[in-house]
C-alpha cells in the first residue's frame, strides 16, 4: 500500500510538472518544471527496480542535459521581446490531437494482454548492465561513442566564432533572394 | 487496484502526449527541444516498465541507458543549432525563420 | 565471479565480415586526425576519405556473393545479402559525393571553413548508413538512425553564415528529433508486446501468439512515422524541400539518396523480417497503398509549381518514394527485388541530377529555372548527362529508370492492384511535365544576351559520368544488377 502511495506521488509529480513544461509561457519556468518531471521519472525508475538508470537519469539528464537546456534558454533570451501569446487556433486542434493520442495509448496500455511474468525480486542492475555492455552489447557501446564524437564535433562546427570576413562571405544569399532586411550576421 | 504495468504505461503515454502537444504548440526552439525530452522520457518509462514486468532482464534498461546517451548527444547538437539560429536571426522563434520558399 | 569462457566476447572473426564499415569509421577518424595534423591542407582528409570509400566499395562488391547470413558482434548486426547490397550502394554514393564536393564552391570555395571535417563526416555517415542496413536489434536500429540523423543535422547547417543553411538545419533537427522520438515510443511498445529486442525474437513472438490488433496497428503507425521521416514519405515530408533547398547542394544530393536508401533498408528489414507473419491481421496493403498514392501525388503536383530546380528535384524525390512504396504492399520477395533494383537506379539518376545543379551553381550562382536558359550550349557535357538523368527519372526507355519502374509496376500488377498501377502511371505522366520543363530550359530557351559559357571542372564531369554511364548501360543491360538484387533478397536473415 505504501508503495502505491509512493507511485502516485511520483506519477503526480511527473505529470503535473510535465503539464507545466507544456503550458508555461515562460521558457525558464518550463525548464525548471522539466527538472521535476525528470526527477519524477527517476523515481519511477527506482520503483521499477532500475537503480542504475535512476542514478543515470539524475546525473546525466538532470545534471547534464537539463543544464545545457537552461544555458540555451538564458543565452537566447531577448529581454525586450515578450513571448507572443499562443493563439487558441493552434492550442485547440493540438489539444484535441494530443488527447486523442493519449486516449489511444491508454487503451493500448490497459486493453492489451501484455505477456507479463510475475516480477521477481529487484536485484542490483549495475553489474548486469556492465557485463552486458562489455560483451553482447559492446558494439552499440562503441557505436554510441561515435555518436557522441560527432555530436561534439558538430556542436563545435556549428557555433564556433566565425573567422571569415563579411567580404569573403558566401554569395549564395545575394544571388537567390537578396536579404536586404536581414544582413548576414557575423558574430 | 495495486500498481502494475498499466499504471506505468499510462505515465509513459501521458508524457508522450504532452511532448507531442508541446511540439505542436510551442514556437520557441528551446521549448520544442524540451518537448522532445518529454517524448523520449515517455518511451523510456515504457522500456523500463516492460523490462520489469515482461522481460525480466536488463535489455530494457540497456535501451533506456542508450536513449539517455543519445538524448544528450541530440541536445548538444540541437542546442548548437538553436544558438546558430539565434546568432543569425536574432531570435529563437521558429515562425520567424522562413527564408525558404513554401 | 564471472567466467570469461562463457561470455560472448567480441572476436576478430567478426571483424572480417565487417570490413567496409570498419574502413569507413577508420577513414572518419583518420580524416579528423589528418585534418588536425596537416593544417589547411584539405586534400589530406579528402584523399583519406576517398581512399576509404573506394576500399569499402571494392570490399563491398567482393562481398556481394553471400551464401548464408552471418550474425556478428553479439548478434547486434547481421551481414546478409541485403546488407551487402546496400553497402555497395552507400560506398558508391560516398565515392561520387566526395569526388564531386572537391570542386564545389559551397564546400571548398574561398572563405569556407571546416573543409576537412566535411569529408570526415561523409565517411562517418556512410558507415552509419551501412550499419542501419544491417541492424537486427532495436538498440542498433535506434543508434544507427540517430548517428545518421545527427550527422545530417550538422551537415545541413554547414554554411554557418547562411540564413538558409541554418534554417534547413533547424527544420531538419526539429522534425527529426520529433519523429525519432515517436518511433522510439513505438519500439518500446513492440518490446512490451514481444519481450524481445532482436528482430528474430520479435518475429518468433509475433508468429507464435495472437497479438492484440489495436496494439499492433499502433506500433506500426508509430514506427512508420520515424522511418517515413527518413525516407520523406507524405505526411512526414515537410522538411525535405526546405532542407534540400537550404543545405549546400552536394549535401542535399547526398541526403536525397543516402539516408533515404538507408531508411528503406531499415524499413525492409524491420517490416519484412518482423511484421510479415502478422501482416494479414490488419490492413497493411491498403495502408501502404494509400500512403504510396498520397506520397507520389503530393510530390508530383507540388513539383509542377516550383521554379527552383533544387525544389523540383526535392519534390520529385518524394514522388519516387511513392513509386517505391508501391512494391512494398505485400512484402513479397519479388516486391523487395524490385525495390532494391529501383533504389540503385534511383541513386544513380537522382544523385546525378543533383550534382548537375551543384556543378552549374558553382559559376552560375543560381538554382532558378529561368537562369538555366540555354545551358545546353553553355556547358554542353554536363547538360547532356543531365538529360540522361532526367529521361531516366521520368522512366522512358531505353534508360535505367524505365527498367526500374517496369519491375515496380510488374509487382503491383502481379498482386492485382490495378487502380494503384493506373495512379502510378498517371503520376509518371505528370512528372514528365516538370522534368521536360528543365529540359526545355536547357535546350530551347534562349540564353540572355552576353551570357558566357558555364564551365564545369573536369573532376565533376568525371563524377557525373560515373553515374551517367551506368544509367545508360543499365537501360539496355539490366540483367546483372537484377541478378544481384535477386540474390540479395534471397539471403535475408531471420526468415
Amino acid at each position: 500500500m505504501a508503495a502505491d502511495l509512493v507511485f502516485y506521488g511520483f506519477a503526480l509529480l511527473t505529470v503535473l510538472a510535465g503539464c507545466f513544461v507544456v503550458f508555461s509561457r515562460n521558457v525558464v519556468h518550463a525548464g525548471f518544471a522539466l527538472m521535476f518531471t525528470l526527477l519524477g521519472v527517476a523515481g519511477l525508475y527506482a520503483m521499477l527496480g532500475a537503480d542504475f538508470l535512476a542514478v543515470t537519469q539524475t546525473v546525466v539528464y538532470i545534471g547534464g542535459i537539463l543544464i545545457l537546456v537552461l544555458f540555451a534558454v538564458m543565452m537566447t533570451r531577448v529581454p525586450s521581446q515578450n513571448a507572443p501569446r499562443r493563439g487558441l487556433d493552434r492550442m485547440v486542434p493540438a489539444g484535441i490531437f494530443a488527447v486523442a493520442i493519449f486516449a489511444l495509448l491508454y487503451k493500448v496500455a490497459t486493453g492489451t494482454s501484455w505477456p507479463t511474468a510475475t516480477p521477481g525480486e529487484a536485484l542490483p542492475t549495475a553489474k548486469l548492465i556492465g557485463v552486458k555492455l562489455m560483451t553482447d552489447a559492446i558494439f552499440p557501446f562503441e557505436f554510441a561513442s561515435l555518436v557522441l564524437l560527432v555530436a561534439m564535433i558538430g556542436a563545435a562546427i556549428l557555433i564556433r566564432e566565425r573567422k571569415v570576413l563579411p567580404a569573403e562571405a558566401p554569395a549564395e544569399e545575394a544571388a537567390t533572394e537578396a536579404p536586404a532586411d536581414e544582413p548576414e550576421v557575423t558574430a | 487496484m495495486t500498481v502494475g504495468l498499466p499504471h506505468f504505461l499510462t505515465i509513459g503515454a501521458a508524457l508522450f502526449a504532452l511532448g507531442i502537444f508541446a511540439m505542436m504548440t510551442r514556437r520557441n526552439a528551446v521549448a520544442l527541444l524540451m518537448g522532445v525530452e518529454l517524448i523520449l522520457n515517455g518511451a523510456n518509462v515504457n522500456f523500463v516498465a516492460f523490462a520489469r514486468y515482461v522481460d525480466g532482464g536488463v535489455d530494457g534498461h540497456l535501451m533506456a541507458a542508450f536513449v539517455i546517451v543519445l538524448a544528450a548527444a541530440e541536445a548538444a547538437v540541437g542546442l548548437a543549432i538553436v544558438l546558430a539560429m539565434f546568432r543569425n536571426f536574432g531570435t529563437v522563434h521558429v515562425d520567424t525563420v522562413n527564408r525558404l520558399k513554401r | 565471479m564471472l567466467n570469461v569462457e562463457t561470455l560472448n566476447l567480441p572476436n576478430w572473426a567478426d571483424a572480417r565480415a565487417f570490413v567496409p564499415e570498419l574502413v569507413m569509421f577508420g577513414a572518419f577518424l583518420a580524416a579528423l586526425l589528418g585534418d588536425i595534423i596537416a593544417k589547411r591542407r584539405p586534400w589530406v582528409p579528402f584523399a583519406i576519405v576517398l581512399f576509404g570509400a573506394v576500399t569499402a566499395l571494392s570490399y563491398a562488391v567482393a562481398g556481394l556473393d553471400i551464401q548464408a547470413p552471418a550474425k556478428i558482434l553479439g548478434d547486434m548486426v547481421v551481414v546478409d545479402g541485403m546488407s551487402s547490397f546496400f553497402r555497395m550502394l552507400f560506398a558508391l554514393t560516398a565515392v561520387v559525393t566526395v569526388l564531386f564536393s572537391w570542386k564545389s564552391e559551397e564546400i571548398m570555395g574561398p572563405g569556407r571553413e571546416h573543409k576537412g571535417e566535411f569529408y570526415a563526416l561523409i565517411a562517418l555517415m556512410t558507415g552509419g548508413m551501412m550499419v542501419m542496413a544491417e541492424s537486427t536489434d532495436l538498440i542498433m536500429l535506434y543508434l544507427s538512425m540517430e548517428l545518421v540523423s545527427l550527422t545530417s543535422y550538422v551537415m545541413a547547417g554547414w554554411m554557418r553564415g547562411s540564413l538558409r543553411s541554418t534554417e534547413a538545419s533547424l527544420k531538419y533537427m526539429i522534425f527529426g528529433a520529433m519523429s525519432s522520438g515517436i518511433m522510439l515510443f513505438g519500439l518500446s511498445l513492440i518490446f512490451g508486446l514481444t519481450g524481445s529486442m532482436t528482430f528474430e525474437g520479435i518475429r518468433a513472438a509475433l508468429s507464435a501468439g495472437t497479438v492484440d490488433p489495436l496494439a499492433l496497428l499502433t506500433v506500426t503507425v508509430l514506427v512508420l512515422a520515424g522511418l517515413g521521416y527518413k525516407i520523406a514519405m507524405v505526411p512526414f515530408h515537410f522538411w525535405a524541400p526546405d532542407v534540400y533547398e537550404g543545405s549546400p547542394t552536394p549535401v542535399a544530393a547526398f541526403f536525397s539518396v543516402g539516408p533515404k536508401a538507408a531508411g528503406f533498408a531499415l524499413m525492409i528489414r524491420f517490416f519484412y523480417t518482423t511484421l510479415q507473419p502478422v501482416v494479414d491481421q490488419f490492413d497493411w496493403p491498403l495502408m501502404i497503398a494509400v500512403l504510396s498514392v498520397i506520397t507520389m501525388t503530393v510530390g508530383n503536383l507540388s513539383a509542377v509549381r516550383q521554379t527552383n530546380v533544387k525544389r523540383i528535384l526535392a519534390y520529385s524525390s518524394i514522388a519516387h518514394v511513392g513509386y517505391l512504396l508501391m512494391a512494398f504492399l505485400m512484402l513479397t520477395e519479388q516486391g523487395l527485388q524490385a525495390i532494391l533494383f529501383y533504389l540503385f537506379v534511383y541513386t544513380l539518376m537522382n544523385l546525378g541530377a543533383f550534382l548537375f545543379v551543384t556543378a552549374v551553381n558553382n559559376s552560375l550562382k543560381s538554382e532558378h529555372l529561368a537562369d538555366y536558359a540555354g545551358l545546353g550550349f553553355r556547358s554542353p557535357w554536363a547538360s547532356v548527362m543531365m538529360m540522361i538523368f532526367l529521361f531516366s527519372l521520368t522512366g522512358v526507355p531505353p534508360f535505367a529508370g524505365f527498367i526500374g519502374k517496369f519491375y515496380l509496376f510488374a509487382e503491383v500488377m502481379r498482386r492485382e492492384w490495378y487502380w494503384l498501377a493506373i495512379v502510378g502511371v498517371l503520376n509518371s505522366v505528370v512528372s514528365l511535365y516538370y522534368y521536360m520543363k528543365i529540359a526545355r530550359a536547357l535546350y530551347f530557351d534562349k540564353a540572355p544576351e552576353g551570357a558566357g559559357a558555364v564551365p564545369v571542372p573536369a573532376l565533376q564531369i568525371f563524377a557525373m559520368a560515373l553515374l551517367a554511364v551506368p544509367t545508360l548501360l543499365l537501360g539496355v543491360m539490366w540483367g546483372p544488377l537484377k541478378g544481384v538484387a535477386d540474390r540479395a533478397v534471397a539471403v535475408i536473415a531471420g526468415l
